[in-house]
C-alpha cells in the first residue's frame, strides 16, 4: 500500500516554506487550488488535528448519532449504552459501505445494508451473517470493528483526530483554543439548538477562513446588510479597538476588544447591571459577559468580542452565539454548517431572539453571509487561472506595525486597528503542519507564539 | 362581484358549490402567479404590497433521515430554519435587494418561479389555506445555475377583491443546500 504519510506530491519543505513570504504577507495562490497540496491538508491538517465533532448536548441519549467529517473521511458521532460519545469511521470493515447514510438519527446497532455485518455503538463487529456456514469461523470479529478516532472534550466540545501521536486535545488548543471555547460558555453551561443548517460554496476552505479574521471587508462586503436596516455596522465594528490572540498550532482570535477602561468599568459592576446593560444588544452578539466568563476566558480573552477560530476550520462568532466549520470537498468547494448556541438557563423569549438574530444573519439566507460566497467563490475562480495565479494573495496590512504585549499570566496579545494579523498567523501555521511529517516533528518546527514587534 | 368576495360569507370550501369552487381556484391560482411575475420581474416592493403585515415566512432545515426518524425531517417550529421573517424583515430583504451595494444580486440573479399542483386544502373565517409545489430556477452571473424544488403551505386572507399573502412555510426538498447563497425570496 501507498504510504500517504511520506507522499508529498512533489512538495518539499523547502517548496512549501516558500508559499508565504511573511515579509511581503504575500502568499502564493495555488495554496487554493493545489491538488497535491489539498492531498497534503487532508492527511497532514485535518488527519493529523482534532476536528470539532459536536457538543455533548445534540447527543443526549445512548444510540442518538450524528456523522461529521475529519478531512474528507466520514465518522458516525455517537453515544453508547455507557454514554461515551465514540467517533467510528463510516465504513464497513467488508467492503466499505457505508454504514450511515442518514446525517442523524437513534439507533441500536449499526448495519451494513450490503452483507449485513452489524456493529455496536461502540463499533465493536457483533454480527457477521454466515460467520459459521459461509466463513467456516475463519473471521477474526475482533479485529474488524469499525476504525475508531482519538476523542477528547473541553467543555462539553467533542474534538476528534486519527492521529495516535497527537497531543492532548488540551494541549492543541492551548490558552488561546481554550478562550475561544470559553467564549461559547461565557453566559454559563449552553445547548446546541436543533437545526443545522447546511450549504456548499464553490471556494477553498482557507478562503472562507481567512475571511473570519478580516474586519476589513464587513463594512464594504456587508454594506447592504447595515442599509437594510438588520444591524448597525458602525456600533459593532470597533476599527480602532482591535484586539489579536495568537496561539500555538494556528489557534487565534481577532476582532474588536472591549478597551481596558471600558473593561474596568465593567469589573465593578454586578451580573444583573450587565444583564441589564445587554438588553439591546443581542442582535449584535455583544452582550456583556457575567462575573464568571473572567475564569473561561482570562483576563485578555474577556475583553474580546472578536471571532475565535479553532485551528483549522472551526469559527466563533456573535461572541460565541454561533459556530461555523468549514469543511473542504476538493480545493475548490466548501461544505459549511452553522450551529446555533443558547445558554440552557435563559428564559425561553430569549432564546427565541437569539435563534431568529442567528437565522436572520448567517447561513446561506442571512443578510450578512449571502454576499461572503460571492466575495468567496470568485477569489478561488480566478486563483485557478494562469496569469492572475502568479499575482499574491496580498496579506500585508499593518507588518511590523504592532508590538505583541506579554501580560502577568503568559497571555499574549496585540491591540491595534483593522490589521491582518490572524491571517498571517493561520497560513503561517498551516504551512508548518503540512510541512511536518509526523507529530514530533511539527512540535519541534512549529512557531512559537510571537513576541516582540509583529 | 369577484369569485374572492362570493366565496367568502360561506367560509367552507365544503359548502361551495362545484362552480364556486373553480371560480375560487382560478383567482388564487391567478394570486400566485401575479406574485411569481412580481418576483422574476425584480419588483420586490409590488411584492411586498402582496404580503400582509402579520405574514410569517418560514423555511425549516430538512435532514436526511431514516424512515423511523421521519418525525425529525423538518426542524419544528422555534428551532433553526433558513428563513423565519415576520414583515420587517421580508421589508430589509427587499430593502436589501434594491441597495446598490447588495454584491451577491448585483450584478442580479436572473430567477423563474414556477407553482403548480395548488390544491385548496381550507377555508376559515377569511382564510384560504392552500398546499402548492414550486420551482425556483435561479442563474447568476455567466454559468452559475442553481434549482430549488419543493412544497408550500400559503394562507391567503382576503383582501377586497383580491388577497394578502398571511404565511408561507416552505418545504424544500434539498437537506444540504446546494448553493452558495438563498439570497431570494421563494
Amino acid at each position: 500500500m501507498q504510504n500517504a504519510q511520506n507522499d508529498s506530491g512533489g512538495w518539499d519543505k523547502a517548496a512549501i516554506g516558500a508559499l508565504f513570504d511573511l515579509k511581503t504577507g504575500l502568499l502564493d495562490r495555488r495554496v487554493f487550488c493545489d491538488e497535491a497540496l489539498y492531498r497534503l491538508e487532508m492527511e497532514r491538517i485535518f488527519a493529523r488535528g482534532w476536528n470539532f465533532m459536536c457538543h455533548d448536548s445534540q447527543l443526549p441519549n445512548a444510540g442518538d448519532y450524528l456523522v461529521n467529517y475529519i478531512g474528507e473521511d466520514q465518522v458516525i458521532v455517537v453515544r453508547d449504552e455507557a454514554g461515551t460519545v465514540n467517533v467510528l469511521l463510516n465504513t464497513c470493515r467488508h467492503r466499505g459501505n457505508a454504514l450511515c447514510r442518514a446525517e442523524q438519527g437513534r439507533a441500536k446497532t449499526f448495519v451494513c445494508s450490503y452483507h449485513g455485518w452489524n456493529y455496536a455503538l461502540d463499533g465493536k463487529l457483533i454480527g457477521v451473517p454466515g460467520q459459521k456456514t459461509y466463513y467456516h469461523d475463519d473471521i477474526d470479529r475482533t479485529r474488524l470493528g469499525l476504525v475508531p478516532a482519538r476523542v477528547e472534550s473541553y467543555l462539553g466540545f467533542h474534538f476528534a483526530t486519527m492521529a495516535e501521536d497527537a497531543p492532548s486535545l488540551s494541549e492543541f488548543l492551548g490558552d488561546v483554543g481554550r478562550t475561544g471555547l470559553g467564549m461559547v460558555n461565557a453566559f454559563g453551561d449552553i445547548e446546541v439548538v436543533d437545526g443545522i443548517q447546511k450549504n456548499i460554496v464553490d471556494c477553498n476552505w482557507k478562503i472562507a477562513v481567512d475571511n473570519l479574521f478580516d474586519w476589513y471587508h464587513v463594512m464594504y462586503s456587508h454594506a447592504s446588510a447595515g442599509s437594510a436596516g438588520i444591524l448597525n455596522l458602525a456600533e459593532i465594528l470597533f476599527p480602532n479597538d482591535q484586539l489579536v490572540m495568537l496561539g500555538e498550532y494556528g489557534q487565534a482570535i481577532s476582532g474588536p476588544g472591549v478597551t481596558k477602561a471600558m473593561q474596568a468599568q465593567i469589573d465593578q459592576m454586578s451580573d444583573e447591571q450587565r444583564v441589564e446593560m445587554s438588553k439591546d444588544l443581542v442582535r449584535s452578539g455583544m452582550r456583556v459577559r457575567p462575573r464568571s466568563a473572567d475564569e473561561l476566558m482570562g483576563p485578555v480573552g474577556v475583553r474580546s468580542v472578536g471571532h475565535p477560530n479553532i485551528f483549522p476550520n472551526l469559527w466563533i462568532t456573535l461572541s460565541g452565539m454561533q459556530l461555523c466549520l468549514r469543511l473542504p470537498r476538493g480545493p475548490h468547494r466548501t461544505e459549511l454548517w452553522w450551529y446555533t448556541i443558547v445558554p440552557k438557563q435563559a428564559p425561553a423569549k430569549l432564546k427565541q431572539r437569539m435563534v431568529r438574530t442567528a437565522i436572520h444573519l448567517f447561513g446561506p439566507a442571512g443578510l450578512l453571509e449571502q454576499d461572503d460566497g460571492e466575495n468567496w467563490s470568485q477569489s478561488t475562480r480566478t486563483s485557478q487561472a494562469r496569469s492572475s495565479q502568479k499575482l499574491g494573495h496580498n496579506l500585508k496590512m499593518g507588518i511590523g506595525k504592532d508590538e505583541v504585549i506579554a501580560g502577568g499570566n503568559g497571555e499574549h496579545y496585540i491591540e491595534t486597528c483593522v490589521n491582518e494579523h490572524g491571517q498571517r498567523w493561520f497560513y503561517r501555521c498551516w504551512a508548518e503542519w503540512i510541512a511536518a511529517r509526523d507529530w514530533a516533528e511539527l512540535r519541534a518546527n512549529h512557531s512559537p507564539v510571537p513576541e516582540g514587534t509583529v | 362581484m369577484s369569485s374572492v368576495e362570493r366565496a367568502k360569507p360561506s367560509s367552507n370550501w365544503a359548502d361551495l358549490s362545484q362552480a364556486e369552487r373553480v371560480a375560487l381556484q382560478y383567482s388564487v391560482e391567478q394570486f400566485l402567479y401575479e406574485e411569481a411575475a412580481l418576483l422574476d420581474a425584480r419588483k420586490y416592493r409590488e411584492w411586498l404590497a402582496l404580503v400582509a403585515e402579520d405574514i410569517h415566512y418560514w423555511m425549516p432545515i430538512r435532514r436526511t433521515v431514516t424512515r423511523r426518524d421521519l418525525e425529525f425531517e423538518f426542524t419544528k417550529l422555534g428551532a433553526m430554519a433558513y428563513f423565519d421573517d415576520d414583515y420587517e424583515l421580508l421589508e430589509m430583504r427587499v430593502k436589501k435587494l434594491e441597495a446598490s451595494s447588495a454584491w451577491s444580486e448585483d450584478p442580479p440573479s436572473r430567477s423563474r418561479h414556477f407553482v403548480s399542483n395548488v390544491r385548496i386544502l381550507g377555508m376559515e373565517g377569511d382564510q384560504i389555506t392552500i398546499d402548492a409545489c414550486f420551482h425556483v430556477y435561479r442563474t447568476r452571473l455567466n454559468t452559475e445555475v442553481d434549482s430549488w424544488v419543493g412544497r408550500r403551505t400559503d394562507v391567503l386572507r382576503c383582501s377586497g377583491a383580491s388577497f394578502k399573502l398571511l404565511k408561507r412555510h416552505i418545504f424544500l426538498d434539498q437537506t444540504v443546500i446546494a448553493s452558495k447563497n438563498m439570497s431570494t425570496i421563494f
